[in-house]
């Protein structure tokens, strides 16, 4: 029974249909992946299934419950999180602070306008775990601003884990990584298989062929083909969408 | 953190010997007001440029009841904290949707809406004049009228203030309202709802102001027209950024500078805004990078966020 | 009118700076008393009037130059308390040299009196403005959309970095647009003198209805300054005809309640 459905689901922005009529099934545990040529509508697609927008028609399921337009912050709560493209974590915070805000918001919040912060051990356990799995726990009370670029896409994951979610959404982890980060996040993607649901934007066909379960390819916002990463690598409308590029 | 707190205490029994108990009350009153003021501005990230909003109509309200209906004063302070966060209630509902620009201009609007209602409902307000008479509490044994008497009752609520202050910045709801300063789309993202939370830090700060307003009121035995003037809800924002918007503790120095400043010049000349305003500009342009960072980081090794 | 005026000024300042310019209020005093100033010391209104706006516009100017320049990259709150102090600097430069009471102006003999229109006599003055104001606006609005460099302007309104991209200089720009605000604050306050007088304290009451107009026609949305300015300007006549005290009140009720239904304004982009 998949996990998460997209039913036919289109946005448009006036005279540009950024996503149109898009049907997905994740299955529960997989890692399915979203590639497609830049402007395909796969942020647009994360911003659908995660509130940030209302769809423009189509239907999204979660877990079998009708979630179409339920807003963002509602999102969160029903379980599922997401990593963004261009970094986009609290500067000023403490790396723990960072995740620390994320897993609070999954707690009960009792006691919120009075209670001394540093008193929610399981709040505290869930966000310091958050960052053992990104492996960033040695440099939980430096600020976010201060670490480098790679560290901050490591805090991006962790910020989506320590929520506790059911889903991850991940739009581009490795981007702007090195090689040598980037296997490192490859590594980490591979570790959280598994434990969670897992739909992966990724433009590194790498990093794609080797984690995925399934593979859907969209195109200037519709989906031209969906399979396993072999049905893919051999699909002759991928290829000719992506011009150069499906690196086997 | 113990020691700005030793600080504080001390600054409370020593002030009265350096100024008049009036001064020294206007001053923490000031204080209670940035603090308000701060929870939104330091905290919150939001430029709320209409605070006299709530200082003023809780002072016209708690000072209508208190001449009219001859209401308790203490009450009266209750009913101003009411008030302040009333008001802030529906302000803030008003214009949390909207952020940046939008966001300073509504509040100023709406602090206009208020001042202009209060300027022309002159039946109530005494509009230009003000409201006279308001009175000092009353409890037998104990004569408020004497300014020392009051000004231990002013430190005696500031002190309370501060602390109330301290537990909220300190709680989950300081933490996510500086999450939402710092990124408010990624805090809505992690799942919380973004305009409740603004709305929430407008009404705690609301409540302080209105604390502020009444105390003001009763200092001065009068209700001014420009409690609830924009000028007044720029002296806020001048104090708690001369003093650091970044600690808790920042309004409290920046109210020490503003009132020390307005007061020494509105003796020497009736044009004292003009200084007043170039002082803004002088901060805003030298002193931003300067002087109140390194008093800020001084400010910050003993004090935590 | 004259609200669409000060709208579209504002508008373009923060729609371009994309600062919080409280000091328009002001600007828009200091027109007035320019105006009243150079027509007595030149005994002319006419030149006064071509003259006084241009005086603002040189001082937004140097205001930018001196000043906000530095500011940009400051944040709001630096900003606001930037031209706050401005404006209160501004406000009681006024009183300083004019005296705090205020005074009362009479327009040129040309206009002074009644026109009939057929269906009521109506001040030729305020004919005058409304029609004066019109071509301002009207002028400026084609400046805006007709011309090369208001076509960069209103670029710059939607996306900075393209348009410094693109070559242009961004800081020249954007000196250049306080002063037009300026300049339009300026002859708003410099047409109205002889219908309102001279008072220090038009200048704060003049910026919260600016601000209202922005608010409601949408921040850089210049048609929407404009088309808010007649509204509430219309508004409030009708409102004063019945209501007299509560005209100011009024606008800014009205705001609320329309910010209420509809946040982005009347034609804002949400």
């Amino acid at each position: 029974m998949s996990l998460l459905e997209t039913r036919s689901i289109t946005k448009s922005f006036g005279a540009l249909t950024a996503v149109n009529g898009v049907s997905l099934a994740i299955e529960a545990g997989s890692l399915h992946s979203i590639i497609g040529p830049n402007g395909a509508g796969k942020t647009t697609l994360f911003n659908l299934l995660t509130g940030t927008f209302p769809p423009t028609s189509g239907r999204i399921i979660f877990d079998q419950m009708e979630i179409t337009g339920t807003p963002a912050s509602r999102i969160a709560h029903l379980g599922l999180a997401r990593s963004y493209q261009r970094t986009t974590v609290f500067p000023a915070f403490s790396l723990f602070d960072n995740v620390w805000v994320s897993s609070f918001s999954r707690s009960k919040r009792s006691g919120l306008a009075w209670r001394n912060a540093n008193t929610y051990p399981e709040v505290a356990e869930r966000a310091n775990q958050a960052l053992r799995d990104v492996g960033l726990e040695n440099k939980s009370k430096q600020l976010a601003r201060e670490i480098s670029h790679g560290e901050q896409r490591q805090l991006e994951l962790a910020i989506a884990l320590a929520a506790a979610p059911r889903v991850l959404l991940l739009d581009e982890p490795a981007a702007g990584l090195s090689p040598e980060e980037t296997r490192k996040m490859v590594a980490l993607v591979r570790a959280l298989k598994g434990r969670y649901t897992i739909v992966l934007i990724e433009h590194k066909m790498d990093i794609i062929m080797s984690v995925s379960d399934r593979i859907s390819v969209m195109h200037f916002g519709s989906l031209i083909a969906e399979g396993t990463p072999a049905e893919i690598q051999k699909n002759p409308e991928v290829r000719r969408a992506y011009l150069g590029g499906v690196a086997v | 953190m113990k020691r700005p707190l030793i600080w504080i205490l001390i600054s409370i029994l020593l002030l009265p010997l350096v100024v008049r108990p009036a001064i020294a009350s206007e001053i923490w009153i000031f204080a209670i007001f940035g603090l308000g003021a701060n929870l939104l501005l330091g905290y919150s990230g939001l430029l709320s440029f209409g605070q006299s909003t709530f200082f003023g109509s809780a002072a016209y309200v708690a000072g209508w009841l208190m001449k009219i209906h001859g209401v308790n004063a203490f009450l009266a302070l209750g009913i101003g904290v009411g008030v302040g966060a009333a008001s802030a209630a529906v302000v803030g509902y008003l214009c949390v949707q909207r952020s940046g620009l939008y966001f300073i201009m509504l509040t100023f609007a709406l602090n206009q809406l208020f001042y202009f209602t209060a300027y022309q409902w002159t039946s109530v307000t005494g509009g230009e004049d003000g409201m006279p008479g308001v009175p000092r509490p009353e409890f037998p044994g104990i004569d408020f009228k004497d300014p020392v008497v009051y000004y231990a009752l002013v430190s005696f609520l500031f002190l309370i203030s501060l602390f109330l202050m301290r537990k909220i910045v300190e709680s989950p709801l300081g933490r996510i309202l500086q999450a939402i300063r710092e990124n408010e789309v990624r805090a809505e993202a992690v799942g919380y709802n973004v305009p409740r939370f603004k709305l929430l830090a407008f009404v705690i700060g609301g409540a302080f102001s209105g604390l502020a307003g009444v105390l003001y009121a009763m200092l001065f035995g009068i209700v001014p027209l420009e409690a609830i003037s924009f000028v007044f809800s720029g002296n806020v924002v001048f104090a708690t950024l001369i003093g650091g918007s970044g600690s808790l503790y920042g309004p409290v120095i920046g109210s020490f500078v503003f009132i020390w400043l307005s007061e020494s010049m509105s003796t020497v000349w009736a044009r004292w805004p003009l200084l007043l305003g170039v002082a803004f500009v002088l901060v805003v342009l030298f002193l931003r990078g300067g002087v109140v960072e390194a008093w800020h980081k001084l400010f910050l090794r003993f004090s935590k966020r | 009118m004259l609200y669409a005026l000060m709208g579209l000024g504002l508008s373009l300042i923060t729609g371009i700076l994309n600062i919080p310019n409280f000091a328009h209020g002001a600007l828009f005093a200091v027109g007035a008393y320019f105006l009243v100033s150079c027509a007595l010391f030149m005994g002319n209104f006419w030149v006064a009037l071509v003259v006084a706006p241009i005086g603002v516009a040189l001082l937004g100017l140097v205001i930018e130059y001196a000043g906000i320049r530095r500011l940009y990259a400051a944040g709001h709150d630096y900003q606001l308390l930037f031209t706050f102090g401005l404006a209160l600097i501004l406000s009681e430069s006024i009183i300083l040299v004019w005296g705090p009471i205020g005074s009362s102006y009479l327009p040129p003999d040309v206009l002074r009196g009644g026109a009939d229109l057929g269906f009521t006599m109506y001040p030729k003055y305020r004919l005058f403005v409304m029609v004066a104001a019109g071509l301002l606006v009207f002028a400026t609005w084609l400046f805006l959309e007709k011309t090369r460099y208001g076509a960069i302007m209103r670029a710059g309104i939607e996306n900075k970095e393209m348009v410094s991209l693109l070559g242009i200089d961004i800081k020249m720009l954007f000196t250049v647009a306080f002063g037009l605000g300026a300049y339009l604050a300026g002859i708003a306050g410099a047409l109205i003198a002889p219908i309102r007088g001279l008072n220090p304290g038009m200048g704060p009451d003049m910026l919260g209805i600016a601000f209202v107009v922005v608010a409601l026609g949408g921040l850089g949305n210049l048609l929407g300054a404009i088309a808010a300015g007649l509204i509430i300007g219309i508004a409030q006549a009708l409102v004063a005809a019945y209501w007299t005290e509560a005209s100011t009140v009024v606008i800014y009720a009205v705001m609320a309640v329309i910010l209420l239904v509809r946040p982005q304004g009347l034609f804002g982009i949400r």
